[in-house]
């Protein structure tokens, strides 16, 4: 309870885990795809800060704050997207075939203009974002939307910097697809 | 870690995570390799794009209060202020609130914490309290309103807000004084919201205002009154009753 909590706490918690609200709130809907889930997450995650702010190094607060609400979304996840997850395990299994076979990448099927990329709206890369496997979504948006760096995203996913620069890249590589394979413009 | 693969290269020299060696290594390669140079193309206007069009957003402040007070750093939110008249600054709101809201409709300032306001909250907590907040519950608005029929004189006014944020989840029957109202339930993320319909000389709809916690936001039109009551955030509950005031007229 926070009664129980000294105002240390309070105030390491306002310093360490408030500045990086905005980055959790994002990394949570990105995770959760819901606004009311992320904010679930969100809260759920600080809390869980809050109980632990004793046991933060003091190196990398963001990172820090960011790996608590992945893994308070991944919870959140087995919990109510179970399906979403059962995926990951597949993927992953996926993956390790595919770099020991030295296979990387697949063919392209089309491989889109960069024009044609710098034509897709907000709803159309949200969509195509959405639709990547868990993995692949987060180091994308760790990286691209948050601006984090290799080894900060790293250290919230868990996976080596060789993994996060694969995953980067073939999460990218899906979007580039997908946004060129969609019709310019979308649905109305 | 030692990415063989010069396409993969391209992904991290695009994000400045090279040594200088690596990355004049990678220079040369696009320079001599056009289908590599494609691909940094791509990589780059990917990014340009994602920046241009998923701007990085702020957390809702309602969330930002709601942890501050839950880990002690703020007081929890205060229970509504029973004030005697509405002050200067809530009724140049609801003036504000109404002629946005344009004409057709009313919005009155008037009786400040009538009993029916306090009844309309105490519905709304009962319901929630209750193993189900609705009588009948589906989210099919024409499954919704046909049950009020024959239950209460005049059927509700039910629109399909969905695509708004708004699921409709069901209805049911709660009682102001002695008169039988529909209710409808709404959902918002992982709030309910009800919504009372209380045909004309019943009541006269208040101002925007809060009680025991609960925000609720009151109008009349056509001559029934609408009550709309929840624990959202009183920004989500005025944009809930616009979007129902401002939903298609049911067929």
């Amino acid at each position: 309870m926070a009664s129980l909590k000294s105002e240390d706490d309070q105030a390491r918690f306002a310093s360490v885990v408030l500045p990086h609200l905005a980055d959790a709130y994002a990394l949570a809907r990105w995770l959760t795809g819901d606004r009311a889930d992320a904010e679930d997450v969100v809260q759920e995650a600080c809390l869980r800060a809050f109980r632990g702010i004793g046991g933060f190094a003091g190196v990398n607060a963001r990172a820090w704050v960011l790996t608590i609400v992945r893994h308070a979304a991944y919870t959140w996840l087995g919990k109510n997207r179970s399906a979403s997850l059962v995926m990951v395990d597949d993927l992953e299994t996926l993956e390790q075939k595919q770099s020991s076979a030295g296979a990387a990448f697949e063919q392209a099927p089309q491989t889109p203009e960069a024009e044609l990329i710098a034509k897709a709206d907000a709803r159309r890369l949200e969509a195509a974002i959405a639709e990547l496997p868990v993995p692949f979504r987060e180091t994308l948006v760790l990286r691209d939307v948050q601006g984090l760096d290799y080894r900060e995203i790293s250290e919230v996913t868990k996976v080596p910097i060789g993994t996060v620069m694969s995953r980067l890249a073939r999460a990218r590589r899906r979007l580039i697809e997908r946004i060129g394979t969609d019709k310019p413009g979308g649905a109305p | 870690m030692t990415p063989t693969d010069p396409r993969l290269l391209v992904h991290a020299y695009v994000d400045g995570e090279l040594d200088p060696a690596h990355a004049l290594e990678v220079e040369r390669q696009l320079a001599d390799d056009p289908a590599l140079a494609v691909e940094r193309e791509r990589v780059e206007a990917l990014r340009r794009v994602i920046a241009e069009q998923l701007p990085r957003e702020g957390a809702p402040p309602s969330l930002a209060r709601r942890i501050e007070a839950a880990v002690g750093l703020r007081p929890a939110p205060a229970p509504a202020r029973a004030s005697a008249r509405p002050s200067w600054r809530a009724l140049a709101a609801s003036v504000a609130v109404a002629a946005f809201l344009g004409s057709g409709a009313t919005w009155l300032a008037l009786s400040p914490g009538p009993p029916d306001a306090d009844m309309v909250v105490a519905n709304h907590v009962r319901a929630l309290m209750a193993t189900h907040p609705v009588d009948v519950g589906s989210s099919d608005r024409h499954t919704v309103k046909p049950w009020f029929n024959g239950r209460i004189p005049e059927a509700p006014r039910v629109v399909d807000l969905a695509s708004e944020g708004f699921p409709l989840v069901g209805g049911r029957i709660d009682v102001i004084g002695r008169t039988p109202v529909a209710t409808l339930v709404y959902r918002v993320r992982q709030h309910l919201i009800s919504l009372s319909e209380v045909p004309a000389g019943r009541t006269i709809a208040t101002s925007p205002g809060q009680i025991g916690g609960y925000n609720i936001v009151s109008w009349t039109d056509n001559g029934v009154a609408y009550w709309a009551v929840s624990d959202v955030a009183a920004a989500d509950l005025d944009t809930f009753a616009k979007a129902f005031r401002a939903a298609e007229p049911e067929r």
